[in-house]
């Protein structure tokens, strides 16, 4: 059967205080908050190691890159059986850029 | 680590990484868990949650395998079944597929002719099939493979 998701835009403010408030040269929020909100608090829950979990963001012509740092025993967790899992941390960040305007790809570091 | 965290446990914890969730990708929604038949359910509700599902479901799908990800990770073996829904997405798709399976199964039950569905994923499937069960004179069978794998209705 189709269905077609119930795709749009979320204007909604920003009203979380959970995460730095990244200010911008600009005063804009800097590009990408929402998705390296989204990839670290799912590293973060998937981990033994939470506090060995590091997000370093990367941001070209507003495409961001998010690589994720992790304690070495906790890398199968972060990509899963056959990368289900980091699959699956993709498509959350791809919505969470897409709804702040960017496009961001999510890479675990070695 | 204990061998059985209690269901209830599990949902504490598929309740408190859904939240923060939420609160990351910066939508409005409300976060409700409860535990059924030894399952956990967890169901997104508010305005505007479009993005939490995503085309053809796509986004749900994803955020239903890290949940289940995370409450395995806080058992550390053996875990509950874990159903995520936003808006009620999944319960009202499920719902409108028992509809189109129930018709065409009183079509097979009046030609005598066997349907063939379109494929589906494992959890369609069974709706499917579960639903079919109920006609009498009719009856079910999955074939093909993967991801290919679609359900067939007889007559019986």
């Amino acid at each position: 059967m189709s269905d077609d998701a119930l795709e749009g835009s979320n204007e909604v403010e920003d009203d979380y205080d959970d995460y730095e408030d990244e200010v911008g040269a600009e005063g804009n929020r800097i590009v990408g908050s929402r998705a390296r909100a989204v990839v670290e608090h799912c590293a973060r829950a998937l981990v033994e190691d939470p506090d060995g979990i590091d997000v370093d963001v990367r941001e070209e012509q507003g495409h961001v890159t998010l690589l994720v740092h992790a304690a070495p025993g906790d890398m199968g967790r972060l990509i899963g059986k056959r990368g289900r899992v980091i699959q699956a941390v993709r498509q959350l960040v791809r919505a969470a850029a897409a709804s702040e305007g960017t496009r961001a790809t999510v890479d675990v570091a070695d | 680590m204990e061998d059985d965290v209690p269901v209830e446990d599990q949902a504490a914890a598929a309740q408190k990484f859904t939240t923060g969730l939420v609160e990351a990708f910066g939508v409005a929604g409300r976060v409700e868990t409860e535990v059924r038949e030894e399952a956990v359910f967890v169901d997104i509700n508010g305005e505007d949650l479009g993005l939490l599902v995503g085309p053809k479901g796509a986004t749900l799908t994803a955020l239903e395998e890290i949940v289940r990800a995370v409450v395995q990770r806080s058992t550390g073996g053996h875990s509950a079944r874990v159903h995520v829904d936003v808006g009620g997405y999944r319960q009202r798709r499920w719902e409108a597929l028992a509809d189109f399976a129930r018709n065409l199964a009183e079509q097979v039950k009046a030609e005598g002719v066997e349907r063939a569905l379109e494929p589906m994923s494992p959890p369609d499937r069974k709706v499917v099939h579960d639903t079919v069960a109920e006609i009498e004179g009719v009856a079910t069978a999955s074939v093909g493979e993967e991801p290919r794998r679609r359900v067939v209705i007889r007559p019986a």
